[in-house]
């Protein structure tokens, strides 16, 4: 660790501790490739050094009129190619052995066979391929035997898959991915920052934004008043240490208590075989799989006692039924029902790299994420003008972004660090490092990237209304209903177009006094959604309302393609995964926070 | 400039002249982002415009005829239907319309070349029904016949293929250690019993 030397005068930035995090540190990567790939470059310097166009040991390959089909047109024909054709590619040659490895292949193919087939995984190989083979094979064999009665020999062997590192083969594209999938995570993440100040210097912090780092502060000392004041009310992020500490954190470490869950996991994940994907680093993939659950508090009262009492004790700001200095402080939402309202508390569990890439939460919502166990990365950015490599529409309803957190870090980590000196001091962005036990406040219309860190990271989260984002939440009820989520693939919840009244009805009962000044407000008060709107919304009626639907019918049949993120989308059809050797994709901005 | 109404040339790897309407033409990225950088450049020079030739000489005659062809069935008499994965079916007129599927039942090497000029040309449409179907082309194939398809050569060591081919049993291939005539030989017998 470096001295900090003593400043002279304040007129001069105070020295972080903590290196600046620059790009190599992501890249300098000690793990080759595992099937030999080297960047493109290396071409002019290996041994078996032919020109780049001889065809055996270089990265493409001759069809019969010395066409030469380039890495990602393979790409794109073998994303078409279902298991079996793609398993003989691979004995071709060198280049289809090491292009037909990809894991986002036969991680695809899994998933495909999966979702066709009804198949729950519940073995799991060291490598996506190696579960694919096992599905097959087991699948194979059951059909043998039913066919054959008496025959109780499997006829069709699992061998496991050793990879091959190849030499002579040289892509730039290729070995990127491999970048994406494994980059390395700075030590700087990984550390306990410097606890900061105590309560008062709290608040000069909150003007000074030459702070890189996410506020952060012990829970024994975050009363409500000052939670309210200076966060909530502020829509400024804070980390409170210690709010997540409990029964929660010490089960759950214990995967198989967690066992007993009923959730649905993606690609068909029997709870045990995702345990074990998530410990076995060999999965290297550029979006690991990662299950959220919304029923788990719901239908599972244990886990809602192991965290929930303890929590709302420590955090009465978050309790919903405390009434702390005349602010309900929390959750609004409450009001419609807990089934009615849109989908609110979610149970996360992610392998290392798994994350999310930027986006707004839904609805408007605040949000706070506890930390059970395993550390995540935030990358924060204000409300407003969005991060690099984020390219949202105008009206906020789709968004152009890489699919992948490794992707993002790889294309913008520069551009992004130069976001600390370039931008004005309120547009900058802000970083953490939550540790379990901690929560993190993400006030509404903060952009968000989220990367777990460890090998099992399970967390909860939960996105509410108060009354400081109450008159925000309402108008997007209207303005931009088509993006509401969250309700409109179960049965029992109010569907988006009567949302806005339903809450309006209930919140006139329960909480006249603020819903009363939710509904002066005239326009947004949150620039996420100001500058993109150019239609000025004053009044929020019922007829508005109507109007607004008629607007938004476009809207609604728009395209939307997702991204890595798995899950049920809001339109009611359950996502099939694209796949994700297209770098980009255009997103809805509003998704479920899913870290 | 009445954009819309007016014809660009495309002109092949071997010199030809094609004339495309431009809203046709415009199907390919590429050429949509030189004519509008064309049009940036170009302020007043009307005579220049109607001129103007955009050469492809990665594409021959044939392939370019056929380009254009997919292009204006597609502007103007139907757009295909996206192909989405999971594929449906491995048929390919469950995924795309019968003049679609009957585009691209053409022999191997111009489909391969389709599928460079579209990728050239960022043609997407085209590109994934080209993919698509080469893709379909080769389900069912072994590894020594997509050798002869690709025309690759078999650059294993002894040991590495050994073991490629230990590990892919489950693919259903049995390629006996044996030269590449005989396992040709062996294959077909293999594709008979299936």
């Amino acid at each position: 660790m470096r001295q900090q030397e003593q400043e002279p005068s304040s007129k001069k930035k105070k020295r972080k501790n903590q290196k600046r995090v620059r790009l190599v540190d992501f890249t300098c990567i000690e793990e080759p490739h595992p099937y030999g790939v080297l960047p493109g470059g290396n071409r002019f310097f290996g041994s078996s050094s032919s020109s780049p166009s001889s065809s055996s040991s270089s990265s493409s390959v001759s069809s019969t009129n010395n066409n030469t089909l380039s890495d990602n047109l393979w790409q794109q024909i073998i994303s078409f190619c279902d298991g079996s054709t793609t398993g003989r590619l691979i004995q071709v040659n060198r280049y289809l052995y090491v292009i037909g490895h990809q894991p986002e292949l036969w991680r695809d193919l899994v998933l495909r066979k999966c979702q066709s087939e009804k198949l729950t995984i519940s073995n799991v190989g060291p490598s996506w391929k190696d579960t694919y083979v096992l599905l097959t094979t087991s699948t194979l064999n059951d059909d043998d035997h039913n066919n054959n009665n008496n025959n109780n020999n499997n006829k069709y062997k699992y061998i496991p898959h050793q990879p091959i590192r190849m030499t002579g083969i040289y892509s730039d594209d290729i070995y990127r991915s491999h970048l994406c999938r494994s980059f390395a995570l700075p030590s700087v993440w990984l550390q306990q920052q410097q606890q900061q100040q105590t309560q008062t210097q709290t608040t000069t912090n909150n003007n000074n934004n030459n702070n890189k780092e996410v506020d952060t502060v012990d829970v024994d000392d975050m009363t409500s008043q000052q939670f309210f004041t200076q966060y909530e009310e502020r829509n400024r992020p804070v980390v409170i240490k210690g709010a997540a500490n409990g029964k929660a954190s010490e089960k759950w470490k214990n995967w198989n208590y967690l066992m007993n869950n009923s959730a649905p996991l993606p690609g068909n994940f029997t709870l045990e075989a995702y345990h074990d994907y998530t410990q076995d680093t060999n999965y290297l993939e550029e979006s690991p799989l990662y299950l959220f659950d919304r029923n788990a508090f719901t239908t599972n009262k244990e886990w809602e006692n192991d965290f929930f009492p303890e929590f709302h004790r420590k955090c009465s700001y978050w309790d919903p039924s405390s009434n702390t200095n005349g602010k309900c402080g929390h959750d609004l939402l409450q009001h419609l029902g807990n089934d009615k309202r849109p989908d609110h508390t979610w149970l996360i569990v992610g392998p290392k790299r798994s994350g999310s890439v930027f986006h707004i939460d839904p609805n408007a919502t605040h949000a706070w994420n506890a930390c059970i166990t395993g550390r995540k990365r935030w990358i924060l950015y204000p409300p407003g003008q969005p991060p690099p490599g984020v390219f949202p529409s105008a009206d906020m309803d789709e968004v152009a972004l890489p699919l992948s957190v490794g992707e993002w870090i790889i294309q913008y980590w520069t551009e992004h660090i130069e976001q600390y000196r370039t931008r004005p001091v309120d547009q900058r962005p802000l970083e953490c490092t939550t540790h379990p036990g901690d929560v993190v406040f993400v006030p509404h219309g903060w952009w968000h990237s989220v990367i777990n860190l460890d090998d099992s990271n399970i967390a909860i989260t939960h996105n509410y209304a108060s009354p400081s984002n109450l008159g925000n939440v309402l108008r997007f009820f209207v303005d931009k209903q088509d993006q509401i989520s969250g309700c409109r693939d179960r049965k029992e919840s109010i569907k988006p177009e009567y949302i806005h009244d339903e809450l309006v009805k209930v919140l006139k009962i329960k909480e006249p006094k603020h819903l009363e000044k939710a509904l002066q407000q005239t326009g947004w008060t949150c620039r996420a959604w100001d500058e993109g709107d150019n239609k000025i919304k004053v009044k929020l009626s019922t007829r508005q309302q109507q109007d607004d639907e008629n607007e938004n019918e476009d809207n609604i049949n728009k395209k939307r393609r997702t991204s890595a993120m798995n899950g049920e989308r809001d339109d009611g059809k359950k996502q099939e995964l694209t796949s994700v050797m297209s770098k980009t994709d255009t997103v809805s901005t509003f998704s479920f926070s899913f870290l | 400039m009445d954009e819309e109404n007016g014809i660009v040339k495309l002109v092949s790897k071997e010199g030809d002249v094609h004339e495309v309407p431009i809203n046709v033409a415009k199907m390919s990225s590429l050429i949509l982002s030189t004519l509008d950088d064309d049009e940036e450049d170009d302020d007043d020079d009307e005579e220049t415009k109607k001129h103007l030739e955009i050469p492809l000489p990665n594409v021959k005659n044939a392939v370019l005829t056929k380009v254009i062809e997919y292009c204006k069935h597609y502007t103007n008499d139907e757009a295909m239907t996206q192909i989405q994965t999971p594929l449906k079916s491995s048929k390919i007129e469950d995924l795309v319309q019968t003049w679609y599927a009957g585009f691209v039942d053409v022999e191997q090497t111009l489909l391969f070349e389709l599928v460079t000029a579209a990728n050239f040309m960022d043609i997407k449409p085209l590109l994934d029904l080209t993919c698509l179907a080469v893709s379909i082309s080769i389900k069912g194939k072994t590894a020594p016949q997509l050798r002869e398809i690709f025309n690759i050569s078999n650059d294993f060591s002894q040991e590495e293929e050994a073991q490629v081919r230990e590990e892919s049993q489950w693919s259903q291939e049995d390629t006996p250690a044996v030269p590449a005539a005989a396992a040709a030989a062996a294959a077909n017998e293999e594709e008979k019993e299936e």
